[in-house]
């Protein structure tokens, strides 16, 4: 992300009107009160832990607001809820909402997330909403499911203290024809070879995309690094023209199928997407694709160069995949109709 | 939310904003104080002031006797506005020898600076030229126990400052108490510490040679104990003999308060810090509020030897006015009775 953004926030802070960067369902509502105790255990992680002597307290909310004043340090939170089973495109994602300071998530005892850096190289996160891709398989849709957030504060308000906490989907990916989420091929770098279809990246470390890269494990990472992605396209969008939608990129990308260049957000301008230099991390990735680049019968090869000036980077938001011409319209009309330049900023600014 | 507040004046303000807050009960949810040793009665008194007549040494019998707690125009100074000096002589029983007392004064008109046995364990308000009134605040000073003699006199020595009206220390039940509210802590790292102005990470090292740094009581603020106006690094060294006692993995290093920011390190591994960063030696760092946040640091309790030296090093930076490890209590406890006191204080909060 772009620093300058940090003085345009500051220029606008009070203006509480904004446009969601994405379209989220809420599925399952976490607000209310929590299971709470001070203290660091591991034990605390796990689905069987017995909290039935443990606190309860008002999420979100500050822990300080609520009879644990002047406490810093460690402390849990945990919470039980039921789902049904999602049946929607996309990724499943847990909000939480604002966490002061550091954060690390686990759903019934399997690490899902983390915000800042725990001690004793403690870095704060106070000041980012946090999003966290729930992987399915890690759900339990036939009986109970056990969430348990531990978290640092280093001083001043600690807790979940601000934002919807809830479990969403993303009704965007509702629009793709076909769903490219998911585990890609991830690799920090920049290598010219990396675009080739034939380049073999089974050495490859995998990673989940959409999501910074900092929640995937390389954090603090500036640069260049690459994206791959093997696929099929089914046989029912042959004859289709396509758009290869690529969600939202954190700063700059360069798209190849097959080897060959298809576009970066440099060129997004002849779409009418928007193109403002310092914002290129906001702009909607929509790529069309020429007649013939896709093959129809074999394997293709995405590959995706990103660059990341600093702070967050990665292919961070959905929807990712292939649209038709028709649905390409309706996401288009969807984000961008009506939109001034200024709902632009904002969304970018508050909504991450 | 964190906010920088970078100004000194944000940061005056602020001070005087948690100040007067204390008066009127977040001091009090926190402490519950017994008295064990009243010290109303007579007292030594003088009009004006002099650095000797803080030492404890000083031969006061030429001095009047007033009534403590009253105020001193009702007794034989009236119209007296200025300085005023009160000595008290006291003993404490040998049994508080593992107590953290703390002396309460009451209300003082205007502005007061209190030390015991020549240490300096508290102020309110702010002497002329910068003159600012207390006179509607408690005293509350911690005592650390290492400043008291338990085996002979102890001597308490007021300074205050009057801009009109009663004048000196006139309501309160002024004496020795004890705070039940206290955290007990397992392992009291109170006392004697070694100090040295100034920054290198080398200080860190258990191996590190700190014989020739000078001696510092903790808890206490630098300016108190000979560092009058020093801003920037310093740090702190402890070593101890740990005897095993905390059967538990995880263990918290209490440590009260700092002002400003801290980096903690037990026998050389880093084990946290109360700051946004920490840079290189010796360079400037932003702090905010960090002067006025709880330190409890967890840690590996195997850190700790059993039956060896063991040595805590803190890295203080403090960007202006008072500045170090100034208010604890500091020791270490185990991670279960942490726990207990935090839970403990909730259900007093309800």
């Amino acid at each position: 992300m772009n620093i300058r953004f940090i003085t345009i926030l500051l220029m606008i802070v009070g203006i509480q009107n904004f446009s969601a960067a994405e379209d989220l369902r809420k599925i399952v509502s976490l607000s209310g009160y929590w299971k709470f105790s001070v203290g660091d255990r591991k034990s605390f992680a796990e689905p069987g832990y017995n909290d039935g002597n443990w606190d309860n307290i008002k999420v979100p909310g500050q822990w300080e607001q609520q009879g644990y004043n002047e406490y810093n340090g460690f402390a849990w939170y945990r919470t039980n809820f039921t789902i049904q089973p999602v049946g929607a495109k996309g990724p499943v994602y847990l909000l939480l909402g604002k966490i002061d300071d550091v954060d690390e998530v686990f759903l019934n005892g399997k690490k899902i997330g983390s915000g800042g850096h725990m001690p004793p190289d403690y870095k704060t996160a106070y000041n980012i909403n946090r999003k966290y891709i729930v992987p399915e398989e890690y759900l339990n849709f036939n009986g109970n499911n056990t969430l348990a957030v531990r978290v640092y504060d280093c001083y001043l308000g600690g807790g979940i203290i601000e934002g919807p906490i809830g479990i969403y989907t993303d009704d965007d990916y509702n629009l793709l024809n076909y769903d490219l989420s998911g585990k890609w091929k991830f690799h920090l770098g920049d290598n010219k070879q990396w675009k080739e279809k034939n380049y073999n990246d089974e050495l490859w470390p995998s990673i989940r995309v959409p999501a910074e890269w900092e929640q995937e494990g390389f954090s603090n990472y500036d640069g260049y690094a690459w994206y791959r992605k093997d696929f099929k396209v089914p046989a029912g969008l042959k004859g289709n023209t396509l758009y290869l939608i690529m969600g939202k990129i954190d700063d700059y990308d360069y798209v190849y199928i097959n080897g060959q260049p298809l576009g970066t957000v440099f060129d997004l301008d002849k779409d009418n997407e928007y193109k403002r230099r310092g914002f290129e991390y906001n702009a909607r990735r929509i790529y069309k694709i020429p007649t013939g680049m896709l093959k129809m019968n074999e394997v293709n090869t995405i590959a995706v160069r990103v660059y990341d000036s600093q702070l967050r980077g990665g292919i961070y938001q959905g929807p990712i995949g292939l649209m038709t011409e028709e649905n390409c319209r309706l996401y288009r009309k969807k984000h961008y109709s009506n939109q001034s330049f200024w709902d632009f900023v904002i969304e970018g600014i508050f909504v991450d | 939310m964190k906010t920088n507040f970078r100004s000194g004046l944000l940061k005056a303000i602020t001070l005087t904003v948690i100040f007067y807050l204390s008066l009127n009960g977040i001091l009090a949810m926190d402490m519950d104080l017994v008295k064990v040793k009243s010290l109303s009665g007579g007292w030594k008194f003088s009009i004006g002031e002099q650095d000797a007549w803080t030492s404890p040494g000083y031969n006061d019998s030429g001095w009047d006797v007033i009534q403590v707690p009253s105020p001193w125009e009702e007794q034989g100074f009236h119209g007296y506005n200025g300085f005023g000096f009160y000595r008290k002589s006291f003993t404490i029983s040998a049994e508080y020898k593992d107590k953290n007392l703390y002396l309460f004064l009451g209300y003082i008109d205007d502005v007061d600076e209190t030390y015991l046995n020549g240490y300096k364990i508290g102020s309110t308000g702010s002497m002329p030229p910068k003159y600012v009134t207390a006179y509607n605040a408690k005293r509350v000073y911690r005592i650390t126990k290492e400043m008291l003699n338990f085996n002979g006199p102890n001597v308490l020595a007021v300074k205050v400052y009057d801009s009109y009206d009663a004048g000196g220390i006139v309501s309160g039940e002024v004496g020795l108490y004890l705070n039940l509210k206290e955290i007990p802590l397992e392992i009291s790292l109170e006392g004697q510490w070694k100090f040295q102005p100034g920054d290198a990470l080398a200080r860190k090292s258990p191996s590190f040679d700190d014989s020739k740094w000078k001696s510092i009581i903790v808890p206490g603020k630098w300016e108190d104990q000979g560092y009058r106006d020093y801003d920037g690094y310093a740090w702190y060294r402890k070593s101890f003999t740990y005897k095993g006692s905390i059967k538990e993995e995880t263990s918290i290093l209490y440590l009260g308060k700092i002002d400003d920011v801290d980096e903690v390190y037990i026998n050389g591994t880093k084990v946290g810090m109360t700051a946004d960063h920490f840079g290189q030696e010796g360079q400037k760092i932003p702090t905010g509020a960090h002067y006025q946040a709880l330190r409890g640091y967890y840690f590996s309790t195997s850190l700790l030897k059993p039956d060896q030296k063991n040595t805590i090093s803190i890295r203080v930076y403090d960007s202006g006015g008072e500045g170090g490890i100034y208010e604890g209590p500091v020791g270490i406890i185990s991670q279960t009775k942490y726990i207990q006191y935090w839970r403990d204080r909730k259900k007093q909060y309800r």
